[in-house]
């Protein structure tokens, strides 16, 4: 055992569990429709979610070896690391990757335990944006691309970030006025019987998209670790069991289905009909499918939020603004909050030397992990609640105390 | 200044595409569902409606299979559209 094999069995690993919180977030992007309209029932509709998401992740190769090129300076424009980084068997790298992955699963997890859906992109990159400012300091980050090529902090994340959801509305919002406007005084049991077949249709290419997208973002990220710790040469491929094991992260993560977010989505933001959830999810596709062929890098959380929340407002129906201005809220901050998280986890990790630094960031992730996961079972949500109708939100509900911290 | 530009550019083709296909299709779903829905009532030429009604659907599943097929040549690394 050396320290270095250390630092990268718990880059690898805390890599793969960041993959994991992001299957397990986004499942909500694709299915809360379908499960809030009964198309699905929850355990078939993260279950089919899963699986496209598995095949997707296998679909996806392309850019992933570039992937942390687009906010800071940590690789060569061909995808090998830069020499400066790769002393001590690549330690300065791992150490900035493994404290910024911490960064974006400890914020994930706790917008998780809020039932608030974020974009685990932003987190990720959050959490390397602030660890390679806690490491390279502030000229590390690539702020903006050069150029007309969207690139950099503003280009990748803020303006696709701010475009998006606007996007997302606007075509939900036609859509479902479209669709209504077009069924007028056709029956409601017809129209649901109808439209939950192109609602299962049109989340399925969402899930499937997702797969395709974000799993890369992983494997690219643990590729990188392997090359810079010397384990792998070709900048070109991603080796098998490494895609294999993002896959299965990814999609495990979506079959345990992040039920607290899939409520919020499905429940929570606005009331969703079958002709609703169809014209939400279509929305969605066509958007994360058009923008990804033209490289503009946008979060799947915010489109599939966008779509759902213009869908009610298509309806004219009831849309919860408190609940749509919380999540906006959490969108803004989850940058910012994924890196300051990962900044601390740097200093932490490198004060502490080569043997327990990485060691101790890596038990820190696992006792706040443990503890947002033990405050969720406080009011635990899943596959059996999940469809419940909504309460307003009063504060002064008394909160069952968990059995397992009654015994 | 130039980002923003970009971002314009990027911003209006993807809207273009969304409505079109993000919004369009749903449409023609609905379409084809009022289609079926009319070929129920009593009066109606049901066998026409019914075949426009399944053309509306198989236009809209032909797409989704395009979007498939999509993702799958972006995977492979070919570049479709644009």
């Amino acid at each position: 055992m050396t320290p270095e094999l250390v630092l990268l069995v718990l880059a690898v690993v805390t890599a793969l569990a960041f993959d994991f919180t992001n299957g397990f977030h986004d499942t909500a992007n694709a299915m809360a429709t379908s499960i809030a309209t009964k198309a699905l029932t929850p355990k078939v509709a993260v279950a089919l979610c899963a699986v496209l998401n598995l095949i997707g992740a296998f679909l996806s190769v392309e850019v992933a070896l570039t992937v942390t090129n687009a906010v800071i300076r940590i690789q060569n424009p061909d995808g090998s690391p830069r020499t400066e980084l790769l002393t001590d068997g690549g330690r300065p790298l791992l150490m900035i990757l493994l404290a910024g992955l911490i960064g974006a699963i400890v914020w994930n997890l706790f917008t998780w335990l809020r039932g608030l859906p974020s974009s685990s992109s932003h987190a990720m990159f959050g959490g390397l944006i602030g660890a390679t400012i806690a490491g390279l300091g502030v000229n590390g980050v690539k702020w903006a691309g050069e150029g007309a090529k969207l690139d950099g902090v503003v280009g990748k994340i803020i303006l696709p970030g701010l475009a998006s959801p606007l996007i997302a509305v606007l075509v939900a919002t036609v859509g479902t006025w479209l669709v209504f406007r077009i069924a007028r005084g056709v029956p409601e049991k017809v129209m649901d019987k109808g439209f939950r077949w192109g609602q299962v249709g049109t989340a399925s290419l969402v899930s499937l998209a997702h797969g395709a997208n974000d799993a890369q973002k992983t494997m690219g990220v643990i590729t990188l670790v392997l090359i810079a710790s010397g384990h792998w040469v070709d900048t070109h491929a991603i080796p098998l069991w490494v895609k294999v094991a993002c896959a299965g992260a990814i999609a495990t993560g979506t079959w345990l289905g992040g039920w607290r977010i899939i409520r919020t989505m499905g429940k929570g933001l606005v009331e969703i009909s079958s002709p609703q959830g169809m014209a939400a999810e279509a929305s969605s596709a066509a958007v994360i499918l058009s923008s990804s062929q033209l490289g503009f890098a946008l979060s799947t959380t915010h489109v599939a939020t966008g779509s759902i929340l213009g869908s009610g407002l298509g309806r004219r129906a009831e849309v919860r603004w408190s609940i749509a201005g919380r999540m906006g809220l959490a969108w803004l901050i989850t940058l910012p909050c994924a890196g300051l998280v990962g900044a601390v986890m740097w200093w932490i990790g490198t004060s502490l030397g080569p043997w327990l630094g990485p060691i101790a960031i890596f038990m820190i992730l696992v006792v706040l992990s443990l503890w947002m996961w033990l405050h969720s079972r406080i009011k635990p949500i899943g596959h059996h609640n999940v469809n419940d109708d909504w309460e307003p939100e009063d504060r002064s509900t008394t909160v069952p105390v968990p059995q397992e911290l009654v015994r | 200044m130039t980002q923003t530009m970009a971002a314009i550019d990027a911003v209006w083709k993807v809207l273009a595409i969304g409505l079109l296909l993000g919004a369009g299709l749903p449409a023609l779903f609905s379409l084809g569902v009022r289609q079926l829905a009319v070929a129920s009532e009593p009066g109606a030429n049901a066998p026409l409606r019914r075949t426009l009604a399944w053309l509306a659907f198989s236009i809209v599943g032909g797409a989704v299979a395009l979007g498939i097929a999509g993702i799958v040549a972006h995977g492979l690394g070919y570049k479709l559209f644009f």
